[in-house]
């Protein structure tokens, strides 16, 4: 990694302070725990039930539970705008030129810009999980028929599971990355991105599912509650639709006959 | 010895719009060089293809004499720019804008306060960008251009939304950056009045041609050049005939005689010579064409 990507990096990163797209890391980050907090809150039995049993993994058990609205809308969807409102800073801001006009190769921008995404999607990993860890917390110092969830935490079950999800999320933010590249109308990469997921969604039988990189997170999930999908090396497939991808999304980008 | 030089660029947007003619561009090194021409005529055009903004298509770009594509990151790095409207983070501050830019160029971050208090920004605080108006986001976008101390700045209509005392004080500004630092100035306008008292070289370009290229004392020459004399007398027949016999070419229009202005000493013999020869002389005044209008005719010739 040379110094001149590391402060293409950094330039890119001060760009999205106080930015939209930031608070919605945050906002993302915390909205499912905070919508479980409220669940269990109101009805404890959900989160007794979870106590019951310890033999069955609490945490395990409240990590997929918190995971089935995320994997299946809200990951995706924040995915879709996370993308296009960062590449959006460049177009509303008449940004463009100004970084195309400034000393730094079209390979440090184009990876930069990348790699910010992707930091923000480990921000909203890491949140997401502290998130999770709160709403099975906070119950017990309202409730006290909810017992303190003072059970051993499986952080290698946590990081490979995180690290599963990571990896089926790079192709759709690669994907999304493309298109919001290349239209200065936010809408149009906001709503391809959500065709593509709601799209997604309704194909989710279909055999050639894993065509479409915007179901792998609700694949993923259907999977890893022990059912079938058409599609056993989802991860395999995220990595090779990934690397084609950014390989992709380069090429048109520095073909580009108007750089700002 | 130019700074920018370009060789034959041609530019055109679709198969039958070509928007830049065959321009050769020269830019000493040191000057500042007024890029005039109306709205439409190919300036910007011309400035996103020096800065690598637009995929070049036929020609050659030279720049501080390295072909720009070859050397792009090289030169881009002597380069400070403002190309049309303002390029700021509006959610940003003028530190925080200046502050990313500081990252990219590598530079002082001392820079950051001291292009700002360069173009009065100084004391905007914690003020976004997004609330400065037209003409603060214009300061600012000077600060950009300055931040890094380059050798060669490329403005584009740099005085859009200034008010007359903002255009002075840019003015100012860039006549004292040329004279004490040295830096090379291409500065792009649609208003030969808005540049003529800064730049000491003009191009004018008209729908995509070049249609003048020189010093500004080489069009002060031409407004010289393109004016006239005008002779009213008592016998316009003789008078006619006096002029022809000093070699000079006068036309008559309402019993007036005009010509191509000669020297003063030429104008002092012409007048004894008519008044010798018993003709009465009633009127006798130079035409001047102001720069505005020289301009105007090479734009609409």
């Amino acid at each position: 990694m040379n110094i001149a990507f590391i402060n293409c990096f950094a330039a890119e990163w001060m760009k999205k302070r106080r930015s939209f797209a930031s608070w919605l890391v945050l906002i993302g980050g915390f909205f499912i725990p905070f919508i479980t907090l409220i669940i269990f809150l109101v009805y404890p039995k959900q989160l007794l039930s979870m106590h019951v049993d310890i033999s069955r993994n609490f945490w395990g058990l409240l990590f997929q539970h918190s995971w089935q609205s995320m994997a299946f809308m809200l990951l995706p969807m924040g995915i879709v705008l996370a993308v296009s409102l960062i590449t959006q800073i460049e177009f509303k801001n008449n940004g463009w030129k100004q970084l195309h006009a400034a000393p730094i190769s079209f390979k440090n921008i184009y990876f930069s810009k990348l790699a910010v995404l992707l930091v923000m999607l480990l921000q909203l990993f890491v949140l997401f999980n502290i998130g999770i860890y709160l709403s099975a917390v906070i119950p017990s110092f309202f409730n006290r028929n909810i017992p303190f969830p003072n059970y051993a935490i499986n952080f290698g079950f946590f990081l490979k599971e995180n690290g599963k999800y990571f990896i089926i999320c790079l192709p759709m933010v690669a994907l999304q990355y493309i298109i919001s590249l290349q239209f200065k109308n936010f809408l149009i990469p906001v709503g391809t991105g959500l065709a593509l997921v709601i799209g997604g969604l309704i194909a989710l039988s279909w055999k050639y599912i894993y065509m479409i990189p915007s179901a792998y997170t609700a694949l993923y999930f259907i999977r890893s509650k022990g059912n079938n999908v058409p599609v056993h090396n989802l991860l395999e497939w995220s990595l090779g639709y990934f690397l084609l991808f950014i390989l992709l999304g380069y090429w048109l980008y520095v073909s580009k006959k108007e750089k700002g | 010895m130019y700074c920018v030089e370009t060789n034959r660029l041609s530019h055109s947007f679709s198969a039958h719009a070509s928007v830049l003619n065959n321009i050769n561009l020269q830019v000493p090194t040191g000057s500042i060089y007024g890029f005039l021409g109306p709205n439409g005529a190919g300036k910007t055009t011309t400035l996103r293809l020096l800065l690598g903004l637009l995929k070049k298509q036929q020609g050659d770009i030279r720049v501080f004499d390295k072909p720009m594509q070859q050397h792009r990151i090289e030169i881009l790095r002597k380069t400070g720019s403002m190309i049309e409207s303002p390029s700021l983070y509006s959610h940003l501050t003028a530190t925080e804008n200046l502050r990313l830019l500081q990252k990219i160029y590598q530079c002082p971050k001392e820079r950051i306060s001291q292009s700002l208090h360069t173009v009065g920004l100084a004391d905007t605080g914690n003020k976004k960008a997004g609330q400065f108006s037209l003409g603060m986001k214009q300061r600012l976008s000077i600060a950009v251009a300055l931040l890094h101390q380059p050798a060669l700045l490329i403005l584009d209509e740099p005085t859009n939304g200034l008010d007359p005392n903002g255009i002075i004080e840019i003015r100012d500004l860039l006549k004292k950056l040329n004279e004490e630092q040295g830096i090379s100035i291409i500065i792009s306008s649609h208003l030969l009045s808005e540049i003529e008292k800064l730049v000491t070289h003009v191009g004018i370009i008209s729908r995509g041609n070049m249609v003048f290229q020189g010093t500004l004392k080489d069009l002060i020459n031409k407004q010289q050049q393109a004016s006239s004399l005008i002779i009213e007398t008592s016998d316009t027949e003789g008078s006619k005939a006096i002029i022809r016999s000093m070699q000079l070419n006068g036309t008559v229009e309402n019993d007036r005689i005009m010509l191509p202005i000669p020297s003063k000493e030429v104008i002092a013999i012409l007048n004894r010579q008519l008044v010798s020869s018993g003709i009465d002389v009633y009127e006798m005044s130079p035409v001047k064409k102001d720069l505005e209008t020289i301009f105007m005719e090479l734009i609409n010739h």
